[in-house]
């Protein structure tokens, strides 16, 4: 694995390699903090503590290995310890809190079309993200964190592995179940419409 | 192909439509597939939802927050690497401290012997001290010493304290 030049600059303590990661972090990072609380102002705080966390343990880092599993298992420890404090019932939560209306924090950048030719294959695109993105939300904290390590960070599953300490079995027996929460949460959301 | 194979291909259709295979469960399923409608069915259920997943819009932090935090960081290297530093100054200087210690201790060793000797001249100052002074001046060295390892003590004590201080902040 390559060694990453700005993790390296920031081990001998460059304030300009610690922005630049954090401007190529930033976005994964606060999704998925977003995605495991699901409050905005929540995981506005963790990503502050995650970074903070960052600097101060940047140095017992060994850079020849993966910076982006260690990150996130430095933000997946916060988070945790944050929901133990807070709710502790959402740790073995099977079924969801109510959602936060900006759960899924679209943006002006989101709503401009992408893949959808018509802009009636557009509402229906957003429409059907929508009702995914909110079914999503109502799931256990440890299946909307594999979906979005997976799916959204399009992480690998070892590196998933190693982001949640979890065996590979593991992580693929919580991804099968989660995919299969989601759909069942889709069809009974939505009974005769797409999902089926 | 029995219930049971199939049952299990049926399991891995979920990960099949995450990409989450190994590449034998892979060909696995491609090989149950070209024989069972049901599982390329129910397979093609689960791919919208892998495709929409996928798509979900990514929350983006605000500016404010970013600049946020990285001011923050930016004070918690600064904060370090001023410690870093007072930590060097302190290690040079309690080295050099232990240097002039141990240097005094011959000084004091030599200065005591000459003094007894002009007390007492009968006795040449090599004799006088291997008979009385060199215990006084193996005390000095004893307790110079002891003097250092307590207050080395003291300022691990006193670090340990003031760690466990910051993490409560």
């Amino acid at each position: 694995m390559a060694v990453d030049a700005d993790v390296v600059r920031l081990r001998r303590g460059d304030l300009n390699a610690l922005s630049e990661l954090i401007a190529r972090y930033q976005n994964r990072l606060y999704r998925y903090l977003l995605r495991m609380v699901r409050q905005p102002a929540e995981a506005e705080d963790l990503f502050q503590q995650t970074w903070l966390r960052v600097v101060e343990k940047i140095r017992s880092f060994d850079a020849s290995r993966n910076f982006d599993a260690w990150l996130f298992t430095l933000s997946r420890n916060l988070a945790i310890d944050h929901l133990r404090r807070t709710r502790p019932q959402s740790l073995d939560e099977m079924l969801g809190e109510p959602l936060a209306n900006s759960w899924h924090g679209e943006t002006v950048a989101d709503r401009i079309p992408c893949k959808d030719d018509t802009p009636l294959d557009h509402a229906l695109a957003a429409e059907r993200r929508t009702e995914i993105g909110e079914a999503m939300a109502g799931l256990p904290m440890i299946y909307r964190e594999v979906l979005t390590l997976r799916f959204e960070d399009e992480m690998k599953i070892e590196e998933i592995a190693q982001v949640t300490a979890a065996p590979l079995s593991t992580v693929k027996s919580r991804l099968r179940r989660s995919l299969e929460q989601l759909r069942y949460a889709l069809e009974a959301r939505y009974p005769g419409g797409t999902w089926q | 192909m029995t219930m049971s194979e199939h049952d299990k291909i049926r399991d891995l259709l979920a990960l099949a439509a995450a990409d989450a295979l190994t590449s034998a469960e892979e060909k696995q399923v491609a090989e149950h597939l070209r024989s069972c409608i049901a599982c390329s069915n129910e397979l093609e259920t689960w791919r919208p939802i892998a495709s929409e997943l996928r798509r979900l819009p990514t929350p983006q932090p605000s500016s404010w927050l970013v600049q946020a935090t990285l001011a923050r960081a930016q004070a918690k290297l600064a904060e370090q690497a001023e410690h870093d530093w007072n930590r060097r100054v302190m290690i040079v200087v309690v080295a050099f401290a232990w240097l002039l210690t141990i240097a005094s201790w011959p000084v004091f060793h030599f200065v005591a012997g000459r003094f007894a000797s002009l007390l007492e001249p009968q006795f040449s100052p090599t004799q006088f001290s291997y008979m009385q002074f060199s215990c006084t001046w193996t005390s000095f060295a004893a307790f110079t010493a002891l003097g250092w390892l307590a207050g080395g003590v003291a300022a691990v004590m006193l670090a340990v304290r003031q760690r466990g201080e910051r993490r409560l902040v």
